[in-house]
């Protein structure tokens, strides 16, 4: 009997599975959703853990941008199952990184690494979603291509981080008005530009030239005045000056040796950024009217901060004492009026409240 | 045929618009542009431009 024997051929080894960046029910960049995937399970206890991990230190942000870089999406992985890594270098480079970050760790002491890379990861993260919001291009495709989108993101950040700089500055200077025009004339040409040809790429610029130049004028910020450290001692009354002007610095108003008459003796003190002390001999009556932009108020034992502080205390005296009437606008900083106590005393140079509060005297002057 | 506006650009452009406008009367002497308008301005401003944003982005 001849038995013929027919032989299978031999079956083919099975593919491993592969981690890939998910095309289908992502949410960024298809990071969690690949995870999901490759471990069959619900690709929502990935986000929820990397949400999580990001306030642990911005340790998920970090293993999500490497992630992104390094784990190939399924768009870019051609029919025979490889993915088609353009820019290999980019993925040493990741591969680098990775070994950078966890060698500290591993070691006990990459705390200071941590602290640089961390932040180099949320740089990275927002250059991402700011190319994603200007192109419309998401973090999809290989390594090159998100880390080009990332580095573009960027580098539109760090223009936007010079317009905020000179507007601010701008604005600060008295140009507000022009820099108002100028944002109205991008309003209007994103505006245009969406029946013809959008303009997405202003809208940041716009905006950032807009906020930077709105925070100067809500916090009341003017350089008139100059830059630097003003001392005034002022002899007597007639010495006085109308306004007591600063653009940015520390600016001083010691009355102490002041001839100052009964009645009220008005003084105005406008300051952008720094502070300001206004030094009153003990029989004197201070009334304040002050606004701050961001900052303080300290008057004697009363004190008020935060983000548009206004004080009004206009306590009465006596009409044979003499009232000061402190009228002072200051953008980013502190006011502080007092007494010749210990923690006003100029020969140290500067206030030293140090964990206690500050000695400033007391407002004694006025009628109780 | 004619083409749709972009509505991200329509929103951006008229949040701009609205920003600019507030500071133009603030240097005017109209307003007092303070933080307590400035902060809840931005806000809708970048949150209405992020939604048209989200709402228009191709899936």
């Amino acid at each position: 009997m001849n038995e013929t024997t027919q032989e299978l051929p031999p079956e083919p080894s099975p593919q491993p599975r592969r981690l890939l960046r998910a095309r289908s029910g992502r949410m960024i960049g298809g990071v969690c959703a690949g995870l999901g995937r490759y471990f069959n399970v619900d690709p929502i206890l990935f986000r929820i853990g990397a949400v999580v991990l990001a306030f642990v230190g911005g340790v998920g942000l970090l293993a999500y941008v490497a992630a992104l870089l390094l784990v190939p999406a399924e768009d870019s992985v051609g029919a025979s199952g490889e993915p088609a890594v353009r820019n290999r270098w980019l993925v040493i480079a990741g591969v680098v990184l990775l070994l950078l970050i966890s060698w500290p760790f591993l070691l006990g002491g990459g705390l200071v690494l941590a602290g640089l890379l961390i932040p180099l990861a949320f740089l990275v993260a927002a250059g991402v979603l700011v190319w994603w919001f200007v192109s419309g291009e998401g973090p999809s495709g290989d390594a090159g291509d998100v880390a080009k989108r990332a580095l573009l993101g960027i580098a539109i950040l760090a223009v936007c981080g010079l317009i905020a700089i000179g507007g601010a500055w701008a604005a600060a200077a008295g140009g507000e008005t022009v820099v108002a025009i100028a944002v109205i004339a991008a309003g209007v040409s994103i505006l245009v530009g969406a029946f013809v040809r959008p303009m997405r790429w202003l809208v940041l610029p716009a905006v950032t030239l807009a906020l930077a130049a709105g925070t100067v004028s809500a916090a009341g910020i003017d350089l008139d005045g100059g830059v630097g450290e003003r001392d005034y001692r002022p002899a007597s009354a007639l010495d006085l000056r109308d306004t007591y002007e600063l653009g940015m610095g520390e600016l001083i108003i010691d009355l102490r040796q002041t001839d100052l008459p009964a009645g009220d003796v008005p003084l105005d003190v406008d300051l952008g950024i720094g502070e300001a002390r206004v030094i009153v001999p003990d029989d004197v009556c201070v009334a304040t009217d002050a606004e701050v932009g961001i900052g303080e108020v300290r008057a004697f034992d009363r004190h008020n901060g935060g983000v548009d502080v206004d004080v009004d205390d206009l306590p009465p005296a006596d009409p044979d004492v003499t009232r000061l009437l402190v009228n002072a606008d200051v953008g980013v900083g502190a006011l502080r009026i007092g007494q010749s106590g210990a923690d006003l005393d100029l020969d140290r140079g500067h206030f030293d409240f140090g964990d206690h509060d500050p000695d400033l005297g007391e407002n004694s002057g006025c009628a109780t | 045929m004619r083409r749709s506006p972009d509505l991200t650009s329509v929103v951006a452009g008229v949040c701009v618009i609205a920003l600019g406008t507030l500071l133009l009367l603030d240097a005017a002497g109209t307003m007092d542009l303070r933080f307590e308008v400035l902060g809840p301005a931005a806000c809708a401003a970048l949150g209405a431009i992020l939604l048209a944003s989200g709402l228009t982005r191709p899936r």
